[in-house]
């Protein structure tokens, strides 16, 4: 079935995930077929085990299936070496961590910049571009301030606006609001929509946060390692075009 | 880079009180081998100062080929004669190089006391030669009597020097006659009357009960020639006596003579095996001392990883690479590095200025007076410490930081 919508940006195809602990295997993905386009704002949520952490990072190159295939931008990840992952992590995907992951002795400023650094940009024109970043999440005057000098709420805003720096196709955000209390969840999760909105960034984020699900336009459900819902529901329709195999 | 230097630098001093303990097992490490490495050196250009110049054996020393081997067995055929002399001052005289010329005839024979007689071994040199010998000398050496007494005299042939042994056992002094016996070249015993002018302690205990000094006059007189057995040579710069030597036996073999030449290095059994001992016990030091560093420098790279495997989750997530994820614990492994060698430095300074400040004594073997106890600064030392801690810091974090990039991302991310 042909359709006309927004460029396919991660596909996943009888995807599975097997993890050893000793001479125990582990289950956490059995076969998962799944399409996320530009531009989605996509929840996967479920109880604790259901496999939405191991989705997350599959989807993140963080980590690399067992079996079937995971596509980012068209590319089958498997074939890429360890390098080149870090690579495409680095300029396509940004990442926010629920405990916010910032590196505890760079300022704000140096945390969002280290993207940048990382991909070999220079040093001022990191600076510039992390400035316009932190404005954007509303603490351009804690640029200085080191990750402890901050409130939960203000490190979870460094975070994205690290994970934006870059400006990747795909945001990953694995329980962002999990960590914050009710006000700094909401305002976290409003950045995330205006950002997706104004940007076009796709986001897809584990949750368990039925505040955050309330604002989403896709979500995932997850349960014992299957995809068991995969809803929009302001467009129901546009659902199972997206959906492959569900 | 500086952003990496910076990152570096920034996690070392996380945990400040673990980093300065490495810091300063680098730092006391360098400044350990780098004070012993200074004595040795100070040891070393003492014991060969004492050779050339205290004792008057001088850089170089001419011998007839074969002497060292058979000289004992047959000396006369050994000499040097009084024609071949000639021939060999003309080439050291083309050479400015060589300030000091001294000849020499080494002797034995039985010393008498009138009642007693024993066998004494002596060398015969021009008293006003070794005296000019010891004037060149640097520092303190040239500075040290070794003998007590008068000094002995060019043309005052029966003034002799005993070793405190020879004295004791012929029961003489200062001032006490004695009588000297042995056979000359021809076969003949002569005998010569001496006069105890000095005592002196023989440079081994072996020797101790045997040596005796005399003037080459005294030796040539008992033995009743005008020839030599060697010459000894004081050159204007150590660095030039193998360059020197090398000119001479080229020269001297070039007008017909059958001589060799030999180092003050090669003819000074003592200096090579102190040399050899002192080597050792630095080897040993040194690989104690680097043990120390290179097992505090793994401890904590291997803890500062421990502590941030989560960061390096993170650092892996945003597009590190497992390179750049080494590279990092190299850098800050580098900077303990450069940080304990700076302290050592520092330490090592500190310990120079005090020994030359306090200027403490001590009697090393051989020598009967307390001299002073020096420590040197040598840069060689200090550059080679410096490139080596910093080599060994950098061997010593790569095992841990190569297994910290080998870690999977997810794992790392979801340590805690």
């Amino acid at each position: 079935m042909s359709r006309i919508g927004p460029p396919l940006l991660v596909e996943l195809r009888q995807v599975g995930k097997v993890y050893h602990l000793g001479e125990s295997r582990i289950t956490a993905l059995k076969t998962v077929n799944l399409s996320i386009h530009r531009g989605e704002f996509v929840a996967v949520w479920g109880p604790s085990g259901s496999g939405k952490s191991t989705l997350c990072n599959l989807i993140g190159l963080l980590d690399v299936c067992s079996s079937g295939t995971v596509r980012f931008e068209g590319q089958d990840v498997a074939a890429l070496s360890d390098d080149q992952r870090s690579e495409l992590r680095n300029r396509g995907i940004g990442f926010v961590f629920q405990s916010f992951n910032l590196i505890p002795v760079l300022s704000a400023l140096e945390n969002v910049m280290l993207p940048l650094q990382i991909s070999g940009v220079s040093t001022a024109q990191a600076r510039r571009a992390a400035r316009k970043r932190l404005a954007e999440v509303g603490l351009d005057d804690h640029a200085a301030h080191r990750p402890a000098k901050l409130s939960g709420g203000q490190q979870q805003r460094v975070a994205i606006a690290r994970a934006l720096v870059t400006d990747p196709a795909l945001v990953i955000a694995d329980e962002p609001t999990a960590n914050l209390d009710s006000e700094n969840a909401l305002r976290i999760t409003e950045l995330m929509r205006r950002l997706n909105s104004n940007n076009g960034t796709t986001f897809v984020f584990s949750t368990h946060d039925q505040r955050l699900l309330e604002r989403v336009e896709r979500q995932i459900q997850m349960r014992d390692g299957e995809i068991i819902d995969d809803r929009s529901p302001e467009q129901p329709a546009m659902r199972l075009d997206r959906s492959v195999g569900l | 880079m500086m952003t990496w230097i910076k990152l570096a630098l920034r996690n070392l001093f996380r945990n400040r009180r673990r980093s300065l303990f490495t810091i300063l097992a680098i730092g006391l490490g360098f400044a350990a081998v780098n004070t012993l490495g200074g004595f040795t050196a100070y040891i070393f250009t003492s014991l060969k100062d004492s050779y050339i110049y205290a004792q008057g054996n001088g850089h170089l020393s001419v011998f007839k080929t074969g002497f060292l081997q058979e000289g004992k067995l047959d000396p006369t055929r050994y000499l040097i004669d009084e024609e071949e002399m000639g021939v060999i001052q003309q080439v050291l005289a083309r050479h400015p190089e060589i300030v000091v010329v001294a000849p020499q005839l080494h002797i034995s024979g039985l010393l008498s006391n009138g009642k007693v007689s024993t066998i004494f071994i002596a060398a015969g040199r021009v008293p006003s030669a070794v005296r000019r010998i010891n004037e060149h000398a640097r520092g303190m050496i040239g500075k040290i009597q070794l003998f007590d007494g008068k000094s002995l005299e060019d043309d005052v042939i029966h003034g002799i020097g005993l070793s405190r042994g020879l004295a004791e056992q012929l029961n003489l002094d200062l001032g006490s006659d004695a009588v000297a016996m042995a056979p000359t070249v021809s076969g003949q015993i002569n005998a010569l009357d001496a006069q105890v002018f000095q005592l002196f302690d023989g440079p081994v205990e072996a020797l101790e009960d045997k040596l005796m000094s005399v003037s080459l006059k005294f030796a040539q007189s008992l033995y009743d020639t005008g020839s030599v057995d060697r010459l000894t040579l004081l050159l204007t710069n150590d660095d030039t006596t193998e360059t020197v030597r090398a000119q001479l036996a080229g020269e001297l073999a070039a007008e017909g003579l059958k001589l060799e030449v030999k180092t003050w290095n090669e003819l000074s059994t003592f200096y090579t095996k102190v040399k050899q001992m002192f080597d050792v016990i630095f080897l040993f030091t040194f690989l104690i001392v680097f043990t120390i560093v290179v097992m505090s420098v793994i401890n904590t790279v291997s803890m500062a990883i421990m502590e941030r495997t989560r960061e390096i989750g993170t650092l892996r997530a945003l597009g590190f690479k497992r390179r750049g994820i080494v590279g990092l614990f190299a850098a800050e492994s580098m900077l303990l590095g450069i940080l304990g060698s700076l302290l050592g430095m520092v330490l090592t300074l500190i310990t120079w200025s005090g020994v030359a400040f306090f200027k403490p004594t001590w009697i090393p073997p051989q020598i009967t007076r307390r001299v002073p106890l020096e420590v040197y600064l040598v840069p060689d030392y200090m550059l080679y410490s410096i490139l080596l801690l910093i080599v060994l810091s950098l061997a010593a974090a790569s095992l841990p930081a190569r297994t910290a990039a080998r870690m999977q991302i997810v794992g790392a991310l979801g340590h805690t």
